[in-house]
């Protein structure tokens, strides 16, 4: 293959392959996503021994894998840092079963956050749950690891976390993918599952015995990581073996420090972890003891900087020098090291030009948020939500393309996968009590309802829960890359596969309302909502579903390609901004001056849906033009 | 020859090839030799927002650039362009999809720090070629012809030509001429500082 661009995650999907993993698992997540997808790619070679599933959610994933290792196979699990939240429960109780074939957990942090609720670190949770981690600080060195991974989790018998964050996984480094990184091995011979109840299936007088096992393989680990390769001295101390200043960084932050030291021309001794859980602490403290003063710089949490038994010389997180929250960026790194090399009486040049600077912000540039897509049908869902129900009523949201309903002022809420039906009956139940009558319509995305939405809808139904909850069924998981999901007719591989039905699982659930209808026909619709409003409010009545329909446009544009409505504005338009803000296409651009709006057919898809985003009847059929 | 070097930004808004465009750089980078680390966005910030890739060429696995020391920003929408500026450093060069120049006080501060700034209608030009998607494509035509990366119209054609199915690679490689022959055109492309260089005109009419 020679010389190739490797995309961070990539990498590490070949990094599985190379590695013998015969079973990968993930649900999709940014910036995770890609790790399966190229796991699919590279295993067509050998397309008998690898087995690729995208998950219905992350824990299913989880113990679907570990069943591989504990089966004697290679095995790993990908996602992002939230959905090891959702998988957090094997995660924590395998640390104490431990593994057979190497288990390698691939969790792929967001400081920033760029794509997730939270900025949590994923390190901690690992540091909690007692696996230990490896931090990657290139897309090469993540293939690397995912090697080392598999070999370390053999030897102690535990499930290892390696732990990328958003920067690496969405890199692409130039790599010799015939250079041999680490020997390709098949991992220990599987013999199938091995019965062993007093470890499998442990009751706590057990469990507290494997607990006493775990500690003992994270004292050994420990002591391995005092001597890794994967942790080194970059740069130099003093002619006396002293520094004024040094750092402790790992990760992404590693290259940041390297490259505002480099810019600085300031040559001072840089500690690379790629160990950070359990922290290698004598090499650590040795490293302090040279030192000055040492600047942590980690993301996106403090895991190295707690784990460091005296911190008198440190400076992180916990004393603020690092800011607590965000991305830990070059310019932020450079103004972390240029306060520390000043007060040791280096030189440092100046920052960025700030009246460039200045001038610039002084220009305000309107921020481009993101939108939803042209041809989107959750736009027209939320518009016909918009219309029927107005300001007043509550809207639970969920996680997706679609929590861009935000935009169009149709999602109020927006915690974790599938909180939108639990707290949809969560918000009945308290304005009950409150005597607050307002509707209640919560959306889900497919994806979502079908990762963690049916479990919340039965437990609604049965405590008599009364909302409408509008299932966005485009048919993919759309924002991470249209993955198919378990109500899709084709399997992780493209084979076919026996589709879930989500109308049968909403039936099963104890629905009696259970609509699907077409949300590109506006007026039927909104006409649905209203009598799925009825049916919530009659004596007896209950919750309603409604299951909108209809393709994402990007993932199958066949039904717009095939009835094209191409639209035109006329010359009555008045700049009123409407159809701008409450249907917010990317297609309808507004004149600078604002006196009007134009179609971009740049960006248009000729879906014909902002015809009804127009009440005054200004955005019409280019055929009905011609004919008038 | 000696090592190729850069620190490039590219800027522009979700579906105007922003990826692309740094990948097609990468290529060729990669291609003659050098090192390359490129850093993109996905998910959310590709609906429509603002988009921009960091690509850094040498022995330097960044994976950001940090404000005030890139050499060259590409930007394929003014504002976005505005936004970046400040990436920048002193003697950088700008290469801006815009008929618009950038306001006068901006435009002056530019001038002190040495800054050149490079101005195509790449979005006229693609149509002109026939397609208003190849803008990204026709502005990297444009630099290279301006040499300040290191990197041949030449260059980015091989690239092209290893990236994409047939009908794209043709639209793509006139895009990169269609871009490159601007560079000597007063009525089109403007570039202060920069002089385009003859042998990339040349391998823009063959």
């Amino acid at each position: 293959m020679g010389k190739q661009l490797l995309l961070g995650n990539e990498a590490i999907g070949l990094g599985l392959i190379r590695s013998g993993c015969r079973m990968v698992t993930a649900y999709p997540g940014t910036p995770s996503s890609e790790i399966l997808s190229s796991v699919i790619r590279y295993k067509t070679h050998a397309p008998e021994v690898v087995y690729a599933e995208w998950s219905a959610n992350e824990k299913v994933a989880f113990e679907t894998a570990l069943a591989a290792s504990w089966s004697g196979l290679r095995a790993a699990t990908a996602m992002k840092q939230v959905g090891l939240n959702v998988a957090a429960d094997p995660f924590f109780s395998s640390a104490y079963t431990g593994v057979v074939g190497g288990f390698v957990v691939i969790s792929c942090d967001d400081p920033g956050p760029h794509s997730s609720q939270t900025e949590q670190d994923s390190r901690l949770l690992a540091h909690a749950a007692k696996v230990p981690v490896l931090d990657p600080s290139t897309p090469v060195e993540a293939l690397q690891m995912t090697g080392f991974a598999f070999e370390l989790s053999e030897r102690f018998q535990i499930p290892v976390l390696l732990r990328p964050t958003t920067r690496l996984c969405h890199s692409r480094q130039s790599f010799n993918s015939d250079a041999v990184l680490f020997p390709a091995t098949a991992g220990p011979q599987a013999r199938g599952f091995h019965k062993d109840p007093q470890r499998w299936a442990a009751t706590p007088a057990f469990r507290l015995k494997l607990h006493v096992e775990l500690v003992q393989k994270l004292e050994a680990i420990e002591q391995e990581f005092e001597t890794s390769e994967l942790n080194r001295i970059q740069g130099s101390f003093g002619e006396n073996g002293s520094a004024p200043v040094g750092v402790i960084a790992s990760g992404v932050a590693f290259h940041t420090a390297l490259q505002v030291l480099r810019d600085f021309g300031a040559n001072i001794p840089v500690l690379k972890l790629g160990t950070p859980y359990p922290l290698p602490r004598r090499l650590v403290a040795d490293f302090i003891r040279r030192c000055e003063r040492v600047i942590v710089l980690e993301e996106p949490d403090a895991t190295i900087e707690l784990q460091i038994p005296d911190r008198t010389r440190v400076r992180g997180r916990l004393d603020g020098t690092v800011p607590q929250a965000g991305e830990l960026t070059p310019e932020r790194a450079a103004a972390i090291l240029a306060e520390a090399l000043d007060e040791a009486g280096f030189p440092v040049p100046a920052p960025a030009d700030e009246r460039l600077t200045a001038l610039v912000q002084g220009m305000a540039v309107p921020p481009r948020r993101p939108r939803l897509c042209p041809g989107c049908s959750h736009r027209s869902a939320y518009f016909a939500i918009k219309r029927t129900f107005g300001p007043q009523a509550i809207y639970p949201g969920d996680i997706g393309c679609y929590t861009l309903g935000t935009n169009l002022r149709a999602m109020d809420t927006c915690l974790d996968m599938g909180g939108s039906v639990t707290m949809a009956a969560g918000f009945y139940h308290a304005g009950r009590l409150l005597g607050d009558e307002r509707p209640i319509v919560a959306t889900i995305g497919d994806s979502t309802f079908l990762h963690a939405g049916i479990v919340p809808l039965a437990n609604a139904v049965h405590n008599d829960a009364r909302f409408i909850l509008v299932i966005l069924d485009n048919h993919t998981t759309a924002m991470t890359g249209t993955q198919p999901t378990l109500a899709s007719a084709v399997g992780t591989d493209g084979a076919a596969a026996l589709p879930a039905s989500i109308p049968d699982l909403v039936r099963a659930c104890g629905v009696r309302f259970v609509r699907e209808a077409d949300p590109y026909d506006q007026d039927p619709f909104q006409e649905l909502l209203k009598e799925a409003h009825s049916f919530t409010r009659a004596p007896e009545g209950g919750a309603a579903v409604i299951i909108a329909d209809r393709p994402c446009a990007i993932f199958d544009p066949t039904p717009i390609d095939a009835h094209p409505i191409p639209v035109t504005v006329t010359e009555e338009c008045d700049g009123c901004r409407y159809c701008v803000e409450a249907f917010e296409c990317p297609a309808i651009v507004l004149r600078p001056d604002g006196s009007r709006v134009d179609i971009d057919l740049k960006t248009c898809v000729e879906c014909g849906q902002c015809i009804d985003a127009c009440y005054k009847g200004f955005i019409v059929p280019q055929v009905e033009l011609q004919h008038a | 020859m000696p090592d190729l070097q850069g620190r490039i930004v590219l800027a522009g808004v979700g579906g105007q090839g922003v990826i692309f465009a740094s990948r097609l750089l990468a290529e060729a980078a990669l291609a003659a030799g050098a090192q390359v680390m490129v850093s993109e966005s996905h998910g959310m910030s590709q609906r429509g927002g603002s988009v921009a890739a960091h690509l850094i060429i040498g022995d330097e696995p960044g994976p950001l650039i940090r404000r005030g020391t890139a050499d060259t920003l590409i930007a394929l929408d003014r504002l976005e362009g505005l936004r970046h500026l400040p990436v920048l450093r002193p003697g950088g060069a700008v290469f801006i999809n815009a008929v618009e120049g950038f306001p006068e006080p901006v435009r002056a501060r530019l001038d002190e720090l040495g800054v050149s700034v490079c101005q195509l209608d790449a979005d006229g030009e693609g149509l002109r070629l026939g397609s208003p998607a190849i803008a990204n494509v026709v502005l990297l035509g444009f630099l290279a012809a301006h040499t300040s990366l290191g990197l041949s119209l030449d260059d980015l054609k091989h690239a092209v030509r290893g990236l994409g199915p047939p009908p794209a690679v043709k639209i793509n490689l006139s895009a990169l001429d269609g871009g490159a022959r601007n560079a000597n055109d007063p009525d089109h492309g403007h570039c202060a500082r920069l002089r385009p260089s003859t042998v990339a005109l040349e391998q823009a009419s063959r």
